[in-house]
Formats: C-alpha cells, structure tokens, sequence
C-alpha cells in the first residue's frame, strides 16, 4: 500500500519537476495516446447554461487525492489505478491525502489548494460567485497505461460523470496531478 | 484527466480543466483548457500562494463562460514563480 519510491523513481519526480521536461514528456504520451483513445467522434462539448452564481461545481483531479480511511491507488501496477475515491464536500482539507508516486507532491501535501483547490471554491460560494458545492468531489490518479485506460474510458468515468449529474452537478473543475 | 472531462463533457456537463502538459492535452482533446508550462505537480501555482492560486481559477471560470467551440486551450504565459499577480475581481463574473 505504501508508494515507497525507489532511489530512480525519486530522481525521476526531481527531473519531472522542471517545466521542460513535463512538456517533453507530455509530447512522448501523447504519441502513444493513439489507439488508446476513440477520438473520431471529435470533442464533446457541452455549454454552461447557467449564470456562474446559480452553478453547482464538483473538483475533480488526477492527483492521487482519497482520505486515509478509503483505501490507497494502487503504486503496484505498472498501468497505474483507474479507479476513484469519492471525498465528501465538507471534509476539511487537512484530512485528506495524496498517494501517488509519479510526481513530487510534496508542495500539494503543504498546501492541497496547489492540487485540488477546495479552500478556494468554498470562499467562492461563501462570496456568492458560485451557487454551491457538489456533495462529494473526485480523486483520481493520472499516470495510466494500457488496460487502465480501458477501464477508465468503459467504466469509472462514466460512472463519475453519471454520479455527477445525479447530484445536479453544473460543471466540473478538473485539475492534474 | 482528459478523459475524464470528456466523459462527463459526454453526457451534457460542461467541464473546464488546468492543463500543464499541453501535448498530451492536445492529443487527448480536452473540451477546455487554460494551459500554463509550470512543474507537475502544481497546476493551481506555488503552496502558500493564494492569489496565484486563485488567478488560475478566475482565468478557468472566464473560459467557462466564453467558449463558443470544444477544444480551447488558453494560454495565459504565466511564467513559474517569475510571475507578478494581482487579486483577481470575481466580481467581474457575477
């Protein structure tokens, strides 16, 4: 369960962490995206059909984020984990965790609104700029390859989405690890 | 990431998502973006930085309300901790 790095994993999280290289890395994924990914159908497109200050916003991020108490991605498969931790709207940010062993997240264990930025979205509501949280918020771990591609695209994104709009979600804010 | 935005964009949710991997953004056909070339790790900014933090999630919320087509990624060039920022006026969004 622990996402013990190895010394190689630690220098690559270092190495990942210059902006250059995540983009040279980004290029090399996405190369290897073809197959994987059914994009014939074009981008889906839905329009906000509401005034912002009406809208219902669930997070959502790739960033590894669950509670302690739901049980960790899993660091052992080299596809990743596609599945998905569900976080309760009113958890405070302190209680939540990150696993996820392919990138420093360090700065995110300090402060969660570099990730995912509940803090934030609370005031904004508190404001009156949006009109209310989503019951339950989204993590998820990026990083996957492979059949955990299939898994996400046949299985736990559309339950996500199905989840999402079952709460009268308005419109989802998405965030990478 | 991606792929979840397109899923939940699919079934008539509309989406906004922080990109820092633009290729891979691009590749996967995100429905919207605001892409920024900072670490991984850190799409919201720097910890402790709150109006950076923030200045990203206004830029997010303008693309939300102004795209007309699927597939913009705005690019604002903010560059990674070099980067002057002022509060962001969410009054403007009202």
């Amino acid at each position: 369960m622990s996402e013990k790095r190895t010394w190689l994993e630690r220098l690559a999280n270092r190495f990942f962490a210059i902006p250059t290289v995540a983009q040279l890395w980004a290029k090399r994924t996405a190369g290897r995206t073809e197959g994987l990914v059914d994009l014939s159908g074009g981008i889906p497109f839905a329009r906000l059909t509401k005034p912002l200050h009406e809208c219902k916003v669930a997070l959502l991020t790739t960033g590894g984020v669950h509670l302690p108490e739901q049980p960790p991605f899993d660091m052992d498969n080299p596809d990743g984990d596609a599945t998905y931790r569900a976080i309760p709207t009113d958890t405070p940010p302190e209680r939540i965790t990150i696993t996820h062993k392919y990138y420093d997240h360090s700065d995110a264990d300090a402060d969660l609104n570099v990730i995912f930025p509940l803090d934030h979205f609370r005031s904004l509501v508190q404001t009156g700029v949006l009109g209310s949280l989503a019951s339950h918020h989204f993590g998820f771990m990026g990083h996957i390859e492979g059949e955990q591609v299939t898994i996400l695209n046949e299985r736990t994104a559309p339950e996500v989405a199905a989840k999402l709009r079952a709460d009268g979600v308005d419109f989802a804010f998405l965030t990478p690890a | 990431m991606g792929l979840i935005a397109r899923a939940i964009e699919q079934i008539g949710i509309p989406t906004v998502s922080i990109s820092i991997t633009k290729d891979l953004t691009e590749a996967v056909g995100i429905p919207r973006a605001i892409f920024v070339k900072w670490p991984l790790g850190h799409p919201l900014g720097e910890r402790g930085h709150a109006v950076q933090q923030k200045t990203m999630i206004f830029d997010a919320l303008c693309l939300l309300r102004e795209a007309e087509e699927a597939g913009i990624i705005r690019e604002p060039g903010y560059r990674w901790r070099r980067e002057t920022y002022a509060e962001p006026d969410f009054t403007q969004l009202r």
